[in-house]
């Protein structure tokens, strides 16, 4: 299914390795089926763009890859570690996964450095030398190193969502998850946090983004997926999505959004 | 914290208000007065009635204070009053809290907030009352001195913590850190001072003493206890959440004049003989019912996105709770368990229930059963309450300040 884009010529997905594999995956709220037999398969350095109504059970779906919301059937296996009921492959998992949330979800109590240090000395037990350094590093990286003494509050959106994703690299992650990272943001602020997105995959990053910016899903993603009612309906290269989408659902979705 | 903020001069003047600002006070003063009290002919009897109304209070309270009362109840009872059976050898021990508590009001104010004009007022007058009432008698002089110094420490404490940087780092981190580790260590440390050591015996801890101790301790053992109960309450483990919930709904469910007599009759077995013990028991347990309700509020008002991105970054329940959650919900009930712990500090006086323990409400009850004073009641319990009130300002005021310094990280 997946094929090299024009975008990013010198990468060859086709010998990487399976990442991400997700087979019949189901999620039930109560009566309410969120997700109905999913299965993918994403490469390493891959960068998987996820589209879909609301309600369609996209962010159902990247939740179950880090374990906020548990399948209730089917398999998810995340870089060769299962996702069980085991512990220690839930902390294995959580820290190879990134996730970056539409709200941002800093901890307004703690200043931006500490927000971005408090996973590396809690969970990697690094000190607090390095964490700061590595921290400022990543400050400057997503552009922003002068903010780091101050609180979430004191930044405009962009700024505060650079910091979200500061933190989550922090971890040193594997793979990213992006929940409608620009959703929350004035246009002014939209392009920042892409741009930002947009270095992250050129570095080879694995990355799953949830959004509504057809721009960036065009330049920056390997593969497009379309969900509807807990369903993939949908999967294909950017050419494949918008020169010549198959389904009617997928048409009619595009026809609204473009 | 700054009382000016540093703003865009050309925001600030606007011409008309300038030129209405220039005219005389005494203009100015006519022209508010006109549109605030005098703005229709209802508004002014109203206001008529009310001026009238207050000069009668003014006039009664001022005529009660200086002619009518006998304030020697008060200062001659001054030891009776406020340590009651504590061995006047070791009236040193009591000194000392009281410095050690000023220190720290100082260093609380200079760290998280800053002393206003109001604060200050209210430091001369609360200190103009203070001497007023130690300035009697043999001791007169001494205790004066102890107590401006005492005043000296809390401005000393003031002015090295309000030079420091206020900017995050690791200085201001530091500094935090050490005089919140010292707020903690201050009650453990003045009952060392005040029992270890040769001091006193318990059971000696009386008048406003004995409510300076109950209260601290009631309301610090209840957010012991607190902290875990609402998180129990919150808890998805049925019989966790299910016991949490009956404690509370019991506890609540009695007054704690109630409770104090389970402490007087009951509790004897469990617990044994120091009444002192048995009361602290009882305010922490009724305290921490009423805190962990609070807390359990601010829990479920916290985004839920909050322990998501502490458990996306890798945190394990527990981190998440210790590090993420809780400090964030106890900053939010900050206001109710303020409101929970004045009130816990009004209800020590029932502890009088409890003879013989002898709090400032029960040994002002002993001052005027002596012959020569019956006549005092009033001027006892005015002085009561006085004395009350001034400290529960003080609570009620440190902590809006430092609330409001805190509110740096709100969303
Ligand atoms: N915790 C929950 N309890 C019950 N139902 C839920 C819960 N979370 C999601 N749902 C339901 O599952 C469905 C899928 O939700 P999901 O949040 O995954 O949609 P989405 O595609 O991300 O939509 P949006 O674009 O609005 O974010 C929705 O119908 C939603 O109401
Ligand atoms: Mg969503």
């Amino acid at each position: 299914m997946t094929t090299e884009t024009e975008a990013t010529p010198t990468r060859d997905l086709e010998s990487m390795e399976d990442i991400i594999i997700a087979e019949n995956v189901d999620k039930w709220f109560g009566d309410f089926q969120a997700l109905d037999n999913i299965s993918m398969r994403i490469k390493e350095h891959e960068i998987v763009v996820v589209l879909g109504p609301s309600g369609s059970g996209k962010s159902t779906f990247i939740r179950c890859l880090n374990r906020l919301e548990e399948h209730d059937a089917g398999r998810i296996v995340i870089d060769g570690i299962e996702m069980n009921d085991d512990v220690r492959n839930l902390n294995a998992i959580r820290s190879e996964v990134g996730m970056v949330f539409q709200q941002f979800n800093l901890f307004p109590h703690l200043s931006v450095m500490n927000n971005i240090t408090l996973g590396p000395r809690k969970v990697r037990r690094m000190p607090k030398l390095d964490a700061d350094a590595l921290a400022m590093q990543l400050l400057e990286r997503v552009g922003i190193p002068e903010q780091a003494e101050k609180y979430p509050a004191q930044l405009s959106g962009g700024q505060q969502q650079r910091v979200a994703i500061a933190r989550a690299l922090a971890m040193q992650p594997k793979i990213m998850l992006f929940d409608e990272p620009t959703s929350a943001l004035d246009p002014e602020m939209i392009k920042e946090v892409l741009d930002v997105m947009q270095e992250l995959a050129r570095s080879g990053m694995t990355m799953i983004v949830v959004t509504h910016e057809m721009g960036f899903a065009r330049e920056v993603a390997d593969r497009l997926i379309f969900f509807d009612e807990g369903s993939l309906v949908e999967e294909g290269t950017p050419q494949h999505f918008f020169e010549n989408p198959q389904e009617d659902r997928t048409k009619l979705f595009l026809s609204q959004i473009l | 914290m700054v009382d000016m903020p540093a703003q865009n001069p050309q925001r600030i003047v606007l011409p008309p208000h300038r030129e209405r600002a220039r005219r005389p006070r005494i203009v100015r003063f006519r022209e508010w007065a006109r549109r605030n009290l005098f703005n229709s002919r209802a508004g002014t009897a109203l206001t008529i009635i009310t001026a009238a109304i207050l000069a009668l209070i003014v006039y009664g309270v001022v005529y009660f204070v200086f002619v009518d009362a006998n304030w020697r109840v008060i200062t001659e009872n001054r030891w009776l009053l406020f340590a009651g059976g504590y061995p006047m050898d070791q009236e040193w021990r009591l000194w000392f809290s009281v410095m050690f508590v000023f220190l720290l009001i100082g260093l609380t104010y200079g760290t998280w907030a800053s002393l206003g004009r109001r604060d200050h007022l209210f430091i001369v007058l609360a200190s103009g009352f203070a001497i007023l009432l130690l300035a009697h008698g043999g001791a007169a002089i001494w205790s004066t001195i102890w107590y401006l110094i005492a005043v000296g420490l809390l401005y000393a404490g003031y002015a090295i913590m309000i030079r420091m940087p206020r900017e995050a780092g690791p200085g201001r981190t530091l500094q935090q850190r050490s005089v919140a580790g010292l707020l903690i260590a201050a009650l453990p440390i003045i009952l060392i001072v005040l029992l270890a050591f040769g001091g006193a015996r318990p059971r000696e801890l009386e008048g406003f003493v004995l409510n300076l101790v109950l209260a601290p301790v009631g309301i610090a053992g209840g957010l012991v206890i607190a902290i875990p109960l609402a998180l129990g309450r919150a808890s998805r483990m049925r019989a966790i959440s299910w016991t949490c919930t009956t404690y509370i709904e019991v506890v609540r469910g009695a007054p704690l004049l109630g409770w104090l007599f389970v402490a007087l009759f009951i509790l004897d077995d469990v617990i044994g003989g120091e009444l002192i013990v048995r009361a602290m028991v009882v305010l922490a347990v009724f305290t921490a019912a009423y805190m962990a309700e609070y807390i359990r509020g601010a829990l479920q008002a916290l985004p839920g996105g909050q322990s998501e991105a502490a458990h996306a970054v890798g945190l394990n329940q527990f981190q998440s709770m210790q590090l993420i959650v809780m400090p964030q919900a106890l900053r939010i009930s900050i206001p109710p368990m303020v409101g929970q712990a004045i009130s816990i500090w009004k209800d020590t006086t029932l502890v009088t229930v409890i003879l013989p323990l002898r709090e400032l409400k029960g040994n002002a009850d002993s001052a005027i059963a002596q012959f020569e004073f019956t006549p005092d009641r009033i001027e006892a319990y005015v002085f009561v309450a006085v004395v009350f009130w001034v400290v529960a300002f003080i609570m009620s005021r440190i902590s809006q300040r430092v609330e409001g310094s805190l509110g740096i990280g709100e969303r």
